[in-house]
């Protein structure tokens, strides 16, 4: 399997779940991390294809980690989802700010979340 | 501020002023470095009012007026009557000189007599003698004491005088010219002058009196003259000397006074205010130091108010902080698990663990329903929360109406065509880009489009916007049920629905209202509706064209 890998950073293992069902019957590879810091380490090791980054972790929060993924030249280009909380305005704005490519307000629809990997990293 | 510092000066009245002017400048030293400095402090810690010293103070210059009035009529008539007796003096001497004419003509008309030989011409003698002796006797009578004595005498003489006329006047007519003549050379010339002396002699005592009273009258003139001079002068010096002295201690308190407000003023309520008044001025100054006192009694408690209002204020701004964390955070826990409830869900519907049993459809299909209205309720909660927290702001950027009415109208449109509604919705021609939370305005115009659709079953909904001078005017109006008007007051506040059996049927958060009344009034805007039950209801806003100040309600 030489598949695209696609990194989610998420503290909640029903997400995680959700999403490692979702893209089961994809061609991506999915490999997680379940907080901040752990999602910058992993990152920096695999160099994933694209990130799916919680905008609230332990440890570190999504925007710091997208940050500091941003500042280092091996992962500075990876496209990075970030996701938000829809109802505090100004979220939108930070994910921006902090360097994210895209971002969805969670609770996002699992299949508006694939056709936005599909679009920013196309499947073959 | 230490006490020391605090305390004015000192308690002199003569201190405070700083002479700036060449006119203070002469005040300054008047008072500092003259007696009159001390006789101000005087005049100030005299115990009597205000009024009593101005008062006394006039009176005793209207007195001094009076009494060198009085000085000056006296001297006026001492000097009339001085004048009378040079009057007088004059008329003697005149009457005085009648008499030396009257002896003249005598002397003249016995010489006649003599030179005619008629006794005819002595009858006019006597008319002279009998001027002579008038006058004499008016002389008299105006003489003084020491004159008598000379008066008495030439009436003695006249008296020989006029003997003698008569004894010529025998002799002539007995023809006796020659012994008549003798008479005349031996006996009437000689008393003559006797008689032309003594009233020479009276004359000249005359006239040394009228010396003297001239001198005298000069002199008192002159000494009128000095003492009116100085009784002025001494008299605008004594007026100058009490304005100075009573309006200065009346200046001074006040301009300790107001040195000592500036420096209440200025908050320095230590000060106190100390004059040696013992006046209206005096009484005053005790006042305000107790006003100060008062005013620094009252300083202290507010300030440990207002310091205890400040320890609170932050406590509580610390408390919002944590509230609106609090539900920055619980927004995101509550979204996390129905992110997964949701999705599960969807993915079960959308076939990704295979196919779904017809009779599952349905209950799955519920599930999304009440999960979706679930998720409704928490995002209007949660910003509800935050408005009323007021930590929640509008993100202002340009948007275009068009576009806010569009995506209104896209998301609703299949709602719409499901419950077989006509569904409208148009904008006015040549709305310019407008300024404000576009994502705000779009969710209150959804709220009101979503209530619209909600409670109409036949019938239209239409939307409407149109651009009123500075401002965006929003309609949306439906056909459907209406709201009595005993609501309308009530339609915007929160969880309120028409009536709970329409809320059953309705299902909505009772927030919507609420939530789209609060973010147009943060725009600056305002919401209102017109409704008639059973026809339909007209909801309408309007906002700035351009939000500048973002006001949190």
């Amino acid at each position: 399997m030489s598949g695209k890998t696609v990194l989610y950073v998420e503290d909640n293992e029903f997400n995680l779940k959700m999403v490692r069902q979702l893209l089961a019957r994809t061609a991506y590879r999915l490999i997680e991390a379940t907080d901040g810091e752990s999602g910058v380490a992993t990152a920096l090791k695999e160099l994933p294809d694209l990130i799916l980054m919680d905008i609230q972790l332990p440890k570190m929060s999504g925007l710091e980690a997208t940050r500091q993924l941003r500042a280092d030249p091996k992962t500075a280009a990876i496209p990075i989802i970030v996701i938000t909380s829809f109802a505090l305005s100004g979220d939108d704005q930070k994910a921006k700010d902090a360097g994210a490519t895209a971002y969805m307000a969670k609770p996002y629809s699992p299949r508006e979340l694939l056709q936005t990997i599909r679009n920013l990293l196309p499947e073959q | 501020m230490s006490k020391e510092e605090a305390t004015l000066p000192d308690g002199d009245l003569i201190s405070s002023p700083a002479p700036s002017g060449w006119e203070e400048r002469i005040v300054h030293f008047l008072l500092t470095r003259s007696p009159l400095g001390g006789l101000v402090r005087w005049v100030a810690a005299i115990k009597a009012s205000v009024h009593g010293k101005l008062l006394a103070g006039y009176l005793l210059v209207t007195l001094l007026v009076i009494g060198i009035g009085a000085l000056s009529l006296q001297t006026i008539s001492k000097m009339s009557t001085q004048g009378q007796l040079l009057d007088e003096a004059h008329e003697r001497v005149h009457w005085s000189q009648e008499i030396q004419h009257a002896l003249a003509m005598q002397m003249n008309f016995t010489a006649m007599a003599l030179l005619l030989k008629s006794e005819t011409t002595v009858e006019n003698i006597l008319r002279e003698n009998n001027r002579f002796n008038n006058t004499l006797a008016r002389l008299e009578k105006a003489a003084q004491p020491e004159e008598i004595e000379l008066i008495q005498r030439i009436r003695a003489a006249q008296g020989e005088a006029l003997t003698t006329v008569a004894d010529i006047a025998n002799l002539i007519r007995d023809g006796k010219v020659e012994e008549a003549m003798q008479l005349q050379h031996s006996k009437q010339y000689p008393l003559y002058r006797r008689i032309e002396d003594f009233v020479t002699q009276l004359v000249e005592r005359e006239r040394n009196k009228m010396d003297r009273l001239r001198s005298s009258v000069a002199a008192a003139d002159r000494n009128t003259l000095i003492l009116m001079a100085s009784s002025a002068a001494a008299l605008m010096l004594l007026a100058l000397l009490l304005g100075f002295v009573i309006s200065w201690s009346f200046i001074l308190p006040v301009q300790k006074a107001h040195g000592f407000l500036s420096e209440v003023a200025k908050g320095n309520f230590a000060a106190t205010i100390d004059v040696p008044n013992r006046d209206e001025f005096g009484a005053l100054a005790a006042h305000m130091n107790h006003m100060s006192q008062e005013l620094h009694r009252l300083y202290d408690s507010q300030h440990q108010a207002s310091q205890e209002l400040q320890r609170l204020n932050e406590q509580l701004q610390q408390a919002s902080k944590a509230k609106s964390n609090f539900l920055a955070n619980m927004s995101h826990e509550l979204r996390t698990p129905m992110n997964a409830i949701l999705g599960f869900v969807e993915m079960v519907l959308d076939e990704i663990y295979g196919e779904v049993p017809p009779h599952l459809r349905e209950p799955l299909t519920d599930i999304q329903t009440n999960g979706k209205h679930l998720l409704r309720l928490i995002n209007d909660v949660l910003d509800l929360s935050k408005i009323e927290a007021g930590r929640m702001e509008l993100v202002l950027a340009e948007y275009s109406v068009q576009d806010v009415v569009e995506t209104v109208r896209t998301s609703l449109q299949s709602l719409a065509l499901e419950k077989g509604l006509e569904f409208a919705a148009a904008v006015g021609d040549n709305i310019p880009v407008a300024l404000g939370d576009p994502k705000r305005i779009t969710q209150c115009l959804m709220n009101l489009v979503g209530n619209a659709l909600k409670f109409t079953k036949h019938g239209r909904v239409t939307v409407w916007v149109e651009q009123q001078g500075e401002n965006l005017l929003f309609r949306v109006s439906d056909t459907g049920i209406g709201i009595p008007k005993e609501e309308l007051e009530n339609i915007f506040g929160e969880f309120q629905q028409v009536d709970t059996a329409i809320t059953r049927e309705f299902t909505g958060t009772g927030l919507g209202l609420n939530i789209t009344k609060k973010f147009v009034e943060m725009h600056g805007g305002r919401i209102w509706v017109e409704s008639e039950l059973g026809q339909g209801s007209t909801f309408f806003f309007n906002l700035p064209l351009r939000t500048t100040a973002v006001e949190v309600t």
